[in-house]
């Protein structure tokens, strides 16, 4: 109460009044220099960096892919096409919480484990920060639709158009094409910088094939393309962009028709051909059998399909057939025979009598005549190199490679390309093995024996080739010698392709070019030599080509063989108790070219046939080599044989076209 | 300095026009002040424009919403001071007796549970109410005691400010709670508290602070601390506001990007551009020199406000005059305070340019006190 009867000193009040406005306006003051102070720090102290901070804010460099070169067939037919998918991508750094967007879109598009596996595979990858990384590719239209309805719940998620490799001819000439895959670590750790900065925008590269082999040329290069992003990653405005410069487009001697030829004369068999114009080297047709999809390695193989290609051990749809090494049996029979002739340890009229096996001088093996095996006793009697040719006589051959021996059998061999990869731009394909001294000794640590040119000289024992080598050497046969050597790539962007072959291979010489007539009428009796009253002197293959089809209008050289897949006895072979399991059959093979002895006409294609467990060479292999010459030379080049054998030149010249 | 200039200005207005100040008198406008409100209004409207990507009906409701507002100042500047003086206590009883009541029928947005939907009546904030209740309540309460106040008196008064506060807070709502304890502190120092009570207080309030963080902060409020002093803690996360608002002021440098360039706002970098981080738009868009031009108008709002309180003629008037000035001035630096980076994050508008509703009406009825206090008490000498 008495606080009440206190005097206010009004006066006094209003000065403490008046001194606490003036502390508050210094205050005042003071905090606002303070604030002024961190502006001026802000906005002009540290300008250039906000400046440079705002624009990476929102300023984005990306990467143009660009289009992959298209690969066409020697007729235009598109092996290797690019379309556009809609992939669904992510940027990491616009997404929040990672896990809660993948589990919200898996609620949208049912995410599986594999593409969430997949994804963070890709997330590992070395990457530029806010690039889009794709989670799927191919969206369908539904869902599609239901991401962009639920966009401004998914923050850094985005509906990009992509174009991808397609392959419109799906598993025909998968191995030979290639595929495009996404590009994995190590990939992307054997890149330069140049490279790596080639292939930013870039999530394909080619594996296998032509599209690994033409990279390079099929890539093209990297563009540019500066953007401003609002902070959701929409794309406002486009600044500046450098074009991509498109991959080339190429063009292949492979002939998409000849192709679908060889894989239906295939039929069911597992097996490999291979077509070569002997004139160009051109790969007419490349066929592996049996073959996949490619397209399924484009957008990610998954997990499930690619197990479905790996696990089948009897298929093995992956392996390429076309380009590994087999052992080439008889098929070798007429090089052997030609080094004969040329090293002179043969003539036209050397023959031996075959009792239907060979023994070294002191050794008490046998080596039996396989080609024997189902005839009853004896062997092929008086035999001159022309019927060891086409009755594919293994005993003369046992001879003349003793006589021969490995040294000289090697150097003569490796001139059509056996032990070699005579081919171009196919860098995949083996080499097979053409055996010598060094190399026995280098891969098994043993001395040569003679018993091992004794196998050797029927293909077999530690000789094996592939069946591009096969095509390779009957290219050079049908060639006299002149070699051209194997290539895929035809033209680039319609401009004829000559390659730089830095280490030409030189043509085979023999010392009288007539060798080269006789061994061609050999292996042309093969097919052609009838059946006569004589014991066996006709061709191995004439039963199962020239008897077939008597009305043919060329003559076709070839030789069969059949290679011994396992060391199985004749008496077990020949039993009719026990049955030879399908894997353990021999191996079927024809080498063929046509036409021969055609003095209007030089050959036009060489062809090699691998049947995987087909065992019989000419009966099996022989027919499939056969429709594959009569398509190329008949439906595709349609040469008119009859208007050809009448006199007239200026037919020739058209039919060499 | 420019207090003192602005006097002789405002005198050489009284004496130059004597008819049109008569007619402000009669209306009890104040017209510095008005100028000022109205110079920031439309400096605010231009800017919400850009910020808001030019979204007319955004501008338009909020140019409705400062047309309400005046008229809220026009009518409550009709009313003489002293009968809200006489209010008071009846005042700050109803509004506890509304806090109390949201807390019950209370409706929840953006997370605060302040609003209060009676029917007849729209729907409001009472803890705005508080804001110019309090600073009434305790101008009420000391202008009657002999000052500077004694300790009994700083007692009640602190229970007179803590028990709003403390309902304010159980709203969820500390931005509005700092300020309305913020406003009853002010006219506890204007009533001239010893400062040897002040800096006692203040360092209580320092040795305190740990052991608030420690035990009493909620997650949230440790969060915005932490990235005030390292807001590259969690770029993307806690410290995105701040770094991106950071990077729109520093990148607007000394001149601006031009109004409507802003690419920090425009491409949705800020967040709340329209609201509490305004001014990271302004200073991006207009640069220093428009921050500058900003901070001068609010000083010419907080001259004239300080000359008001300086020139009332009772306690009463004074202590109400600076509270509310220094109110405006705490808002005003906050919030440009925490945008730039210079305290941790508190939801506070910027008075005058943020988009906002109730609050922008508050802030009128404050400035139609001011008026009230200035026209009313020069008629009243006059």
């Amino acid at each position: 109460m008495t606080e009440k009867w206190q005097l206010k000193d009004h006066e006094a009040e209003r000065e403490l009044f008046s001194s606490r406005l003036v502390v508050a306006s210094v205050f005042v003051v003071l905090l606002f220099t303070a604030l002024i102070i961190k502006l001026v720090n802000l906005q002009v102290s540290q300008y250039e960096y906000f400046s440079a901070r705002s624009d990476g804010n929102r300023l984005h460099s990306q990467y143009v892919p660009p289009a992959r070169g298209l690969i066409f067939d020697n007729r235009g037919q598109l092996l290797a096409d690019n379309q556009p998918i809609f992939n669904l991508t992510v940027v990491r750094e616009q997404v929040g919480d990672l896990n809660e967007t993948l589990d919200y879109l898996d609620t949208l598009i049912d995410l599986s484990d594999d593409e969430r596996e997949q994804f963070s595979n890709r997330l590992r990858r070395n990457r530029v920060p806010f690039s889009s990384v794709p989670i799927r590719y191919v969206l369908s239209e539904e869902d599609k639709s239901k991401i962009a309805v639920n966009s401004f719940k998914l923050p850094g998620v985005a509906i990009e158009p992509q174009f991808v490799r397609q392959y419109p001819l799906k598993d025909l000439a998968a191995h030979s094409v290639g595929y495009v895959s996404e590009i994995n670590r190590g990939e992307l750790d054997s890149f330069d910088d140049e490279e790596r900065e080639n292939y930013g925008g870039t999530n394909h590269i080619g594996k296998t094939g032509i599209e690994r082999t033409y990279e390079d040329l099929l890539h093209g290069t990297v563009g540019y393309e500066i953007v401003e992003k609002n902070n959701r990653g929409q794309v406002m405005r486009r600044l500046d962009r450098t074009d991509p410069v498109a991959g080339k487009n190429i063009s292949l001697y492979l002939d998409s028709q000849l192709q679908i030829v060889a894989e239906e004369a295939l039929g069911n068999y597992r097996g490999a051909v291979v077509a070569i114009d002997p004139n160009t080297g051109g790969i007419l047709a490349m066929v592996s059998k049996p073959g996949f999809d490619p397209n399924l390695f484009v957008t990610g193989i998954s997990n499930k399909n690619y197990s479905v290609l790996v696990t089948d051990e009897i298929n093995t749809p992956l392996f390429d057939r076309s380009t590994n090494p087999y052992p080439p049996g008889s098929t070798i029979k007429p090089f052997l025979g030609l080094g004969g002739l040329h090293h002179g340890l043969v003539d036209y009229e050397f023959t031996i009598e075959d009792p239907g096996y060979f023994r070294l001088p002191g050794v008490r093996y046998r080596w039996g005549d396989y080609t024997l095996r189902t005839a009853i006793g004896g062997g092929h009697g008086h035999t001159n190199l022309q019927k060891a040719i086409y009755q594919s006589c293994d005993t003369f051959f046992y001879d003349l490679g003793n006589r021969m021996g490995i040294d000289t059998m090697h150097g003569f061999m490796a001139q059509f390309g056996f032990g070699e990869n005579f081919a171009v731009d196919i860098n995949h394909a083996r080499t097979g093995v053409l055996p010598s001294r060094e190399w026995k000794r280098a891969t098994r640590g043993e001395p040569w024996y003679p018993g091992d040119t004794i196998n050797s000289s029927i293909g077999q024992g530690y000789m094996w080739a592939t069946p591009l080598q096969l095509a390779t050497a009957a290219s050079i046969m049908a060639n006299k010698g002149k070699v051209i050597q194997p290539r895929m790539l035809k033209a680039i962007d319609g401009e004829p392709y000559q390659p730089e072959i830095l280490d030409p291979v030189s043509d085979v010489v023999v010392n009288d070019p007539d060798y080269w007539r006789y061994i061609e009428e050999s292996m042309s009796m093969v097919v052609h030599r009838a059946y006569n009253d004589v014991f066996r002197e006709y061709g191995t293959a004439y039963e199962a080509i020239a008897m077939e089809d008597r009305e043919m209008p060329y003559r076709m050289a070839g030789k069969s063989g059949s290679a011994q897949v396992v060391g199985i006895s004749q008496e077990i072979l020949q039993s009719d108790d026990i049955q030879v399991s399908d894997p353990n059959k021999d191996h079927a093979l024809f080498i063929s070219y046509a036409p021969a002895e055609n003095p209007k006409i030089k050959p036009q294609i060489a062809i090699a046939v691998f049947v995987e467990n087909g065992e019989h060479g000419s009966s099996v292999a022989g027919p499939i080599a056969k429709r594959i010459t009569d398509a190329y030379l008949l439906d595709i080049l349609q040469i008119d044989f009859a208007t050809l054998d009448s006199p007239g030149d200026e037919l020739f010249a058209l039919a060499d076209e | 300095m420019s207090s003192q200039d602005f006097i002789h200005q405002s005198g050489g207005l009284d004496s130059k026009s004597r008819n049109s100040k008569s007619i402000w008198r009669m209306i009890h406008i104040d017209p510095p002040l008005l100028v000022g409100i109205s110079l920031l209004c439309g400096f605010g409207l231009f800017v919400l424009y850009s910020a808001s990507g030019g979204d007319v009906p955004v501008v338009r409701r909020q140019a409705l919403t400062m047309a309400v507002g005046l008229v809220v100042m026009f009518i409550v500047a009709q009313f003489n001071v002293h009968l809200f003086r006489q209010w008071a206590p009846i005042m700050y009883a109803a509004g506890l007796g509304l806090l109390g009541l949201v807390l019950v029928v209370g409706v929840e947005a953006n997370g605060a549970k302040s609003w209060l939907d009676l029917p007849g009546l729209p729907s409001f904030q009472p803890s705005e109410l508080m804001k110019f209740v309090v600073p009434m309540l305790m101008a009420w309460y000391l202008a009657s005691r002999p000052l500077p106040p004694r300790f009994k008196h700083l007692f009640w008064s602190a229970v007179m400010i803590l028990v709003p506060a403390a309902l304010i807070i159980i709203q969820n709502d500390t931005g509005t709670a700092i300020m309305v304890t913020m406003s009853g502190i002010f006219v506890v120092l204007l009533a001239g508290i010893r400062w040897r009570i002040v800096i006692a207080g203040f360092i209580a309030l320092l040795l305190a602070s740990p052991a608030w963080f420690l035990f009493l902060a909620q997650e949230h409020q440790k969060n915005r601390i932490l990235t005030f002093f390292n807001p590259y803690r969690d770029p993307t996360g806690a410290g995105y506001n701040i770094i991106q608002s950071q990077i729109a002021i520093g990148s607007g440098g000394i001149y601006g990007k031009g109004w409507g360039e802003g690419a920090q706002s425009h491409l949705d970098f800020i967040p709340e551009s329209n609201t509490d981080f305004i001014l990271a738009v302004l200073a991006e868009e207009f640069g220093l020199l428009g921050v500058l031009f900003l901070i001068c108008m609010y000083l010419f709002v907080l001259v004239r406000g300080c000359y008001i309180a300086y020139a009332a003629n009772d306690t009463f008037s004074r202590l109400l005059a600076g509270s509310i000035t220094l109110t405006f001035f705490f808002y005003v630096f906050v919030n440009m305070a925490m945008v730039s980076g210079l305290l941790p994050v508190i939801g506070l508008p910027l008075p005058l340019m943020s988009r906002g509703g109730t609050s922008v009406v508050t802030l009128f009825i404050g400035f139609g006190l001011l008026m009230s206090i200035q026209a009313h008490e020069h008629g009243h000498s006059l």
